[in-house]
């Protein structure tokens, strides 16, 4: 590697605004701390500001760039449709968790100067690692993202549960990054080149090379781990149900993004060479989900247990579309997982929406016998709730169903018929559970135990939010699935080179 | 009620204007709707669905008529939402012309009819919502999984993107994967007939139903899985179902004697009901399968099969309404709580005998017509399964006699069924109707029947060789208006 001092440009600084801006924020936001301005109100202003001009610029630069963009910084830095894709939808998870996150019980904790600092600090982490092309930034993203995670989820929250999610979400995690490093220092001792790129290039010369298989799957198994695939998901329920909801709610949302958007990268970019070695074994942990997690998920009582299988079954779809990437149908594989995360991400906020609307008088989580009679006390909250579980567990007219549809069309494509039914099995235990939240609002007549103790104070945004969720999910189930999935495709061209 | 009835307007101004003697499908609207995948939004109607679509808008004004009350009650109006969004979604799923563009609304049905098993069933409700719904996703996502298949096979022939039926149709596929392939479907559709061995969601669900719910059941949902059959899976793998046709109609005839056997011995008389639309079914079933010695479908059993789709669908909702009366009256299903009805509730008695005289294939009643094409069919096909399925009508007649005869006859002994009152008004509204096509079909198949014929034909003889052309048959009946 030759270290050239890299000349910085005007567009460097324009395509890296919003990681940068972020950073600064990050240290006002730090400052303000100390300063008598620290009040919930002003950093909620605050968090708030810097987020949405952080992804009004990402959605410029997105709307401006064409293609595959410049490389700067050797490689840290790339500025392609796929990174400002990821970017801008991280951004449009941070603004809607930051406004949730105003309106709960959570508001006064969580917005003071120190946190909403590491906050900036986890996205500027995240924004980087979905666009660069660098095997060693790409590990420094990951950790400054993680790193900041296990911090909010314990130190917002102090209580028991939430410090035992921080701490085996971080004990786990830990060894997870030491794995994917040892990959990635495998990858780097047989390709002698950090670039993603490079290294697939690379592979070509020295097909064949076992310490670039090993690379490979342990970098898929450390990849594996952040995207809870099972056997990498035991952290999932616990640090789900630790941390305040509306942390849960980025994780689920922000965090997958990140994970799956920089996988795409790593396996399209990267390691397509060796797919013989990886394929395989993604395609088993993605049956391994399916099956796995939704047949947990069916013996949950807590909601956002419930949630973090229903999550880990979730990724299982992405994985199963990814393992799909290479040969005849692979052109559809990177369109439909992106299509997937938008659905997945528009469907989880609405849920977490309403969940955290739901805990704001009682402080504690929410499980599925607290549900009951929700539809009498309040019938909007139901419906919307109804749409939300109906969309996770693929019926149509929502989206979740056309973004089923196209994930195992990427899969048939590619003639794996045994992953795509078991995808199917999956698909219907799923719905057993999802049903058993609408069950428990609609069909249950027993007294309401949450719906009555709980007069939900009216909050315009989180109403506004929810309303906006239920809008997407139908709207996109019927009648605008096409421009979303042109966006997917063109954003896709980045690395799938079409 | 307004809507509803509009959307009958609409269903007879189709019947009216449609072209009986052709078999092309008619007032096809095309756009596009998922371009990227080539998925479109086709709508058309043929022989197979007119029928069908008609039979759905003439029940929802019923149904909505036996919901008619004066007292508001809140639940009121989400219920009478679904049952629009019901409708439109048979509708929809009954005109659909492309393969994605049906599945939405196949699985979209399911939604309301959930809801309505589910808010404002019987005690065991959610056991049997559920069951219904994960029975029938299990079974629709195979097929989902099929028909991707089918479509990539279709793109690889082509090298065009398309869901459309009007394309699938020309595929051509070695007989393993057909094997494959009409299984899933079949098993998909075979669960919504239901068929021996996929049936044990229908009692549950029925009897868990409301009794509006219960009539949409039998008259229109059952119906999209033998409509399914003759519209999917026989013409798209046409070699895989001359193998399975005997598997199918083994399955079909178990099905006639299992369920009329099942409903001798109910002491439920929704129950009774419900077994007896698996045998009845089992007849739609057999009439499909039915191959000839030459290959060709038997063209009675056909028409027997569709004819009777619709019989059932007049008859058995009649039966449903009728039990929902009496249970309206005295909050009890029983046979042992009643007898000697007849004396008190004259009217409602000749109701129920003309439903069950209908049901049991009494010659004059729609369900002579059905049954005796089917088994004329059958019989040239296979004369085992038609002597045993001609045991199966036997059978019906029994166990239905013996409903009439618990209900209405015997010695009115029971003091609360002495002060029952006889139908009122709006029961006879919504009665009167069903009672009086049941004998019209009787009388006069042939007009009804004479706009199916054409697509029937055409499916029996070319069904190996099948496609749909269309036309705009909208533009030609305004013109021969003109």
């Amino acid at each position: 590697m030759n270290f050239e001092v890299p000349s910085l440009s005007l567009p460097f600084y324009g395509s890296a605004f919003p990681i940068l801006f972020l950073v600064v924020t990050s240290i006002v936001a730090l400052l303000l701390g100390v300063s008598k301005l620290n009040t919930p109100k002003v950093n909620y202003g605050l968090n708030l500001f810097a987020i949405i001009v952080a992804l009004g610029s990402a959605v410029y630069q997105y709307a401006i760039s064409g293609g595959a963009g410049e490389i700067y910084l050797s490689g840290g830095f790339t500025a392609g449709l796929l990174g400002f894709w990821g970017q801008g939808l991280i951004l449009f998870c941070a603004m809607v968790v930051s406004i949730l996150l105003g309106d709960s019980y959570m508001s006064p904790k969580f917005f003071r100067g120190e946190i909403v600092s590491l906050f900036h600090m986890v996205l500027a982490g995240m924004l980087t690692m979905v666009a660069t092309d660098d095997l060693v930034t790409l590990f420094v993203g990951l950790e400054m993202a993680s790193i900041g995670v296990y911090a909010l989820i314990g130190y917002t929250r102090p209580t028991k549960l939430s410090q035992e999610g921080a701490i085996k979400y971080f004990v786990l995690g830990s060894i997870a990054a030491a794995i994917l490093l040892f990959g990635f220092a495998f990858l780097y001792a047989a390709a002698g080149s950090l670039r993603i790129s490079e290294i697939s290039r690379a592979i070509g010369k020295v097909s064949g090379h076992s310490w670039i298989e090993l690379g490979a799957i342990l970098t898929i198994a450390g990849l594996s781990f952040k995207m809870a695939l099972v056997p990498f998901h035991m952290w999932t329920p616990d640090a789900y149900e630790g941390a305040p909801t509306g942390l849960t709610a980025f994780m689920a949302t922000a965090m997958k993004v990140m994970i799956v958007v920089a996988t795409i990268r790593l396996c399209e970019n990267g390691l397509d060479g060796v797919h013989g070695v990886w394929l395989s074994t993604l395609s088993l942990m993605a049956a391994a989900s399916l099956l796995f997690a939704n047949v947990m998920a069916l013996a949950q009582q807590s909601v956002k247990r419930m949630l973090a299988y229903s999550s880990i079954a979730h990724s299982g779809y992405m994985a199963l579309a990814l393992s799909a990437m290479s040969g005849a149908g692979g052109g559809m594989s990177v369109p439909s997982i992106l299509f997937y995360l938008i659905a997945y991400v528009a469907v989880s906020l609405g849920t977490f929406a309403i969940i955290m609307w739901l805990e704001n008088e009682r402080c504690e989580n929410v499980i599925v016998d607290d549900l009951t009679g929700l539809a009498k006390q309040h019938p909007r909250a139901a419906v919307a709730l109804a749409v939300f579980m109906f969309s996770l567990g693929g019926m149509p007219p929502t989206v979740g169903f056309i973004s089923k549809l196209y994930v195992f069309n990427a899969a048939l494509s590619n003639g794996l018929i045994g992953l795509v039914v078991i995808a199917a099995l999956g698909s219907t235990i799923s719905l057993y559970y999802y049903m058993r939240i609408i069950v428990r609002m609609f069909m249950l007549d027993s007294t309401p135990v949450l719906g009555a103790l709980i007069k939900p104070k009216k909050s315009l945004a989180t109403v506004g939010i929810v309303f906006v969720s239920v809008l997407i999910v139908i709207l996109l189930g019927t009648v605008f699935p096409e421009p979303v999935m042109q966006i997917a495709r063109k954003t896709a061209g980045e690395v799938t080179g079409g | 009620m307004g809507s509803s009835l509009l959307g009958l307007l609409a269903g007879l101004h189709v019947w009216y204007w449609f072209d009986g003697s052709s078999a092309a499908l008619q007032f096809v609207e095309s756009y596009e709707w998922i371009p990227s995948l080539g998925i479109k939004y086709i709508v058309g109607i043929d022989g197979f669905s007119l029928l069908l679509v008609v039979l759905t808008t003439f029940l929802l004004p019923l149904v909505l008529l036996s919901q008619w009350s004066d007292s508001e009650e809140p639940s009121q109006r989400p219920f009478l939402a679904l049952l629009m969004a019901l409708q439109s979604g048979m509708i929809g799923a009954l005109v659909a012309m492309d393969l994605v563009f049906f599945y939405v609304f196949w699985e979209a049905m399911l939604i309301p009819m959930y809801f309505i098993i589910g808010v404002w069933g019987g005690k065991r409700r959610i056991y049997a919502a559920t069951k219904f719904v994960l029975y029938t996703v299990l079974g629709s996502l195979l097929m989902l999984a099929a028909a991707i298949v089918l479509y990539l096979a279709h793109f690889r022939q082509t090298g065009v993107y398309s869901t459309s039926l009007l394309d699938l149709y020309s595929v051509k596929l070695p007989i393993d994967a057909q094997m494959w392939m009409f299984g899933a479907f079949a098993v998909a559709f075979a669960i919504k007939v239901p068929m021996w061995p996929f049936h044990t969601w229908l009692p549950d669900a029925h009897v868990e139903a409301p009794t509006v719910g219960s009539v949409i059941l039998a008259g229109v949902l059952l119906k999209m899985g033998t409509y399914g059959l003759l519209r999917f899976a026989v013409p798209m793998f046409p070699d895989a179902m001359v193998q399975f046709a005997p598997v199918l109609i083994f399955c079909g005839v178990v099905g006639i004697i299992y369920g009329a056997l099942t409903a001798w011995v109910q002491q439920d008389a929704k129950k009774m009901v419900a077994y007896s639309s698996v045998s009845h079914l089992g007849f739609v079933v057999i009439g499909t399968f039915a191959v000839m010695a030459g290959g060709e479908l038997s063209v009675e059993a056909l028409s027997g099969a569709t004819y009777q789709m619709i019989n059932h669908g007049i008859s058995t909702g009649a039966l449903f309404f009728l039990v929902g009366v009496i249970y309206e009256r005295r909050h009890t299903r029983m046979l042992a709580d009643f007898g000697g009805l007849a004396k008190n509730m004259p009217w409602f008695a000749t109701i129920l005998i003309i439903a069950t005289l209908s049901s049991v294939g009494l010659p004059g009643t729609g369900g002579f017509v059905g049954e005796f094409l089917i088994l004329n069919g059958v019989f040239q096909a296979s004369p085992i399964a038609g002597m045993l399925a001609s045991l199966g009508v036997l059978l019906g007649a029994v166990y239905m006699l013996t409903l009439c005869r618990k209900i209405l006859f015997g010695p009115l002994d029971n003091p609360e069924n002495k002060e029952l009152s006889d139908l009122s008004a709006k029961e006879f509204g919504y009665l009167v109707p069903l009672a009086v096509l049941a004998i019209v079909m009787g009388i006069f198949p042939n007009s009804f029947m004479d706009k199916t014929k054409p697509s029937i034909e055409r499916l029996a003889k070319s069904y190996k060789s099948y496609s749909l052309d269309y036309r705009m048959g909208r533009d030609m009946g305004h013109q021969s208006a003109n």
